[in-house]
């Protein structure tokens, strides 16, 4: 598993390469000391997992995974922010306190190790998780879990489970990054997971109502509902 | 951070009665005056063997113009503040104003005294026969006495149950101040101790005794000088710029080992700089700042500079860092500084001053004038 160092500190980097070293299927493609430099690697060398520390100059660890497309598994690593990783416990991998514990460290790999999205991020690849930031809280959110993306401005709300975090991105630029198997473009301003779908039913004009589970009813416009029955009758 | 905690108070305010003593002194009154009503009844019928009823109806009367007028004079206490008085002038305002309702209402109660028309009985013969053969000024007088002692009884328990309320309201008063200021010192600890700091520290540490023991053990010893350094200082001490930059340079040193090549320092200090007095953590205060808020900040880190010298009858000590261009450090490094210059305000008045200069594009300058005589 291709795994990056990302701490500004080199001492703290040194420490962390040698405690991998107990973990062989670890291989360190690289070592990084800021985020600039963090951004441009993760896409050249798709690592599938970052070991990262949260405060570095010229912008946090969150930072990083706000520019970030696709992002690998994450090992949040902090000398004493425990309150801002905690905010991520939701559904992070894991984070550890510095002076990092051997044994903490066992426990973090054996959960990067079992964790089921453990695949290789190629460059291009469709998206699978997406990193959302909005106010003060955080997630690492499964786009299969997403029923429905919802435009608004220059912003995304995101429809999954009980919560509707704001993406700051745009849905034209992301929908080409979309699995198309999954997402369906329903009106200019949704795009639906087609997973979620209960039931469709007619509507005026050739349009059609599609009944979202836990979600809400969304039109589809008339030349996506050609699309759709096409789509669906195959 | 002391100097900046604002110590607030949640108790009781003593002007505004809570709901809950409210409730106590209606209790209270009922409580007392019904107590008192139904021991003359009792003894009334069972004693002088009254006729119940029209004995229970002029008790009854009496009783609530009792209670009534009680009420008005506790209003009139509170509203002439009568409880923040001296035992003296309280027990005469007390005495009189016993009095003055004592009259009225010994005068009304002579009339209304069924005593005074019924049949004795033996009992009250037998017992006190000065009593039923009392002409009728000593009657009204004995009666004005009677009321007026009941007046000096009421008022005696109501500043006495007044008085341990106060008293306590202002044990539990004192506790909180005390709670608020040590939850202030241990702020203070904690932001001084500097956490973040320290266990990067630990785990540089943790990564010297790999690569180099020798050198780890020197990181050691230099964190241990610098935590007791921290542990010992008062806010209010003043040491020599010399003993102070021991600690600095000692702090700079671990500082280096953990960002290696992106710190670099040059210090500066005049020689006649070195026994000035200054406050004790200033000039480290000045540093972890801009170590935090400069070459932390900086993917290449920077030149941090300490400077000292004499001029006129000030000393100079600029502490100057690269700062990154896109944030605006005074928002960051405000609450260090306000507290620096609170604690210079304390101990030299307005002869000392601390300004963060940043003029300059790239640098900020902290700037510390301290006057060589204290």
């Amino acid at each position: 598993m291709k795994a990056m160092i990302i701490d500004d500190e080199p001492p703290a980097r040194r420490e962390l390469r040698r405690l991998l070293a107990e973990f062989p299927w670890v291989e360190i493609v690289a070592e990084v000391g800021n985020i600039e430099q963090a951004a441009v690697l993760v896409d050249t060398l798709a690592p599938e997992l970052l070991l990262l520390d949260i405060q570095m100059p010229g912008g946090s660890g969150f930072d990083l995974l706000d520019r970030l497309d696709q992002v690998p598994q994450v090992i949040f690593i902090t000398a004493h922010d425990e309150h801002a990783v905690r905010a991520f416990k939701v559904n992070a991998l894991d984070y550890l306190l510095k002076p990092i514990d051997p044994a903490r460290l066992a426990e973090a790999m054996a959960r990067v190790k079992n964790a089921e999205a453990s695949r290789a991020v190629r460059p291009g690849a469709v998206l699978e998780q997406i990193f959302v930031r909005d106010g003060s809280r955080c997630w690492f959110v499964p786009l299969r879990e997403v029923r429905l993306l919802s435009s608004e401005g220059n912003y995304i709300r995101l429809s999954w489970g009980k919560l509707a975090p704001l993406l700051g991105r745009a849905l034209v630029a992301l929908e080409q990054r979309l699995d198309p198997n999954r997402f369906f473009r329903a009106n200019r301003h949704q795009i639906i997971n087609v997973d979620f779908i209960e039931s469709v039913e007619l509507g005026v004009n050739g349009r059609l109502h599609a009944s979202l589970r836990d979600g809400p009813e969304v039109e589809i416009s008339r030349r996506q509902a050609r699309l759709f029955k096409s789509r669906m009758s195959v | 951070m002391a100097a900046g905690t604002e110590i607030r108070m949640s108790g009781a305010e003593n002007s505004i009665a809570p709901r809950g003593s409210q409730l106590a002194y209606w209790a209270l009154q009922l409580g007392g005056w019904g107590f008192f009503t139904l021991t003359r009844f009792l003894a009334g019928v069972a004693a002088l063997q009254l006729p119940w009823l029209s004995l229970g109806l002029e008790l009854l009367l009496s009783s609530i113009i009792g209670l009534g007028l009680s009420h008005g004079l506790r209003q009139y206490a509170k509203r002439h503040h009568w409880s923040t008085l001296t035992l003296g002038a309280l027990s005469r305002r007390v005495i009189l104003a016993s009095f003055i309702v004592g009259v009225p209402l010994g005068i009304l109660t002579q009339f209304t005294d069924l005593t005074a028309f019924h049949d004795p009985g033996p009992l009250l013969q037998e017992y006190a026969p000065g009593l039923t053969r009392m002409a009728l000024p000593a009657s009204i007088c004995l009666e004005i006495l009677n009321w007026a002692l009941l007046y000096v009884i009421w008022f005696t328990l109501y500043f006495s149950v007044l008085g341990v309320r106060a008293r306590r309201s202002a044990q539990l008063r004192q506790s909180e101040m005390a709670r608020a200021l040590h939850l202030a010192e241990l702020k203070l600890l904690k932001s001084q101790l500097n956490p973040h700091f320290l266990f990067n520290a630990l785990n540089t540490v943790r990564s010297l005794i790999a690569e180099n023991p020798s050198r780890a053990q020197v990181a050691v010893t230099q964190l241990a000088n610098t935590l007791r350094y921290t542990l010992k200082s008062r806010q209010d001490e003043l040491v020599t710029l010399a003993e102070e930059l021991t600690i600095v340079a000692g702090y700079l040193e671990i500082e280096s080992m953990r960002f290696e090549d992106r710190l670099r320092t040059e210090i500066h200090i005049a020689d006649a700089a070195l026994a000035v007095r200054i406050p004790e953590m200033l000039v480290q205060t000045l540093v972890e700042n801009a170590i935090k808020h400069g070459i932390a900040e900086l993917p290449l880190g920077g030149l941090l500079r300490v400077r000292a010298f004499k001029e006129d009858d000030m000393l100079i000590l600029e502490v100057e860092n690269p700062r990154p261009q896109a944030t605006t450090p005074a928002a960051t490094t405000g609450v260090g500084l306000s507290n620096a210059r609170d604690r210079l305000q304390l101990l030299f008045g307005g002869r000392a001053s601390l300004d963060l200069d940043l003029s300059k594009p790239a640098l900020a300058t902290a700037r510390l004038r301290i006057p060589l005589k204290p």
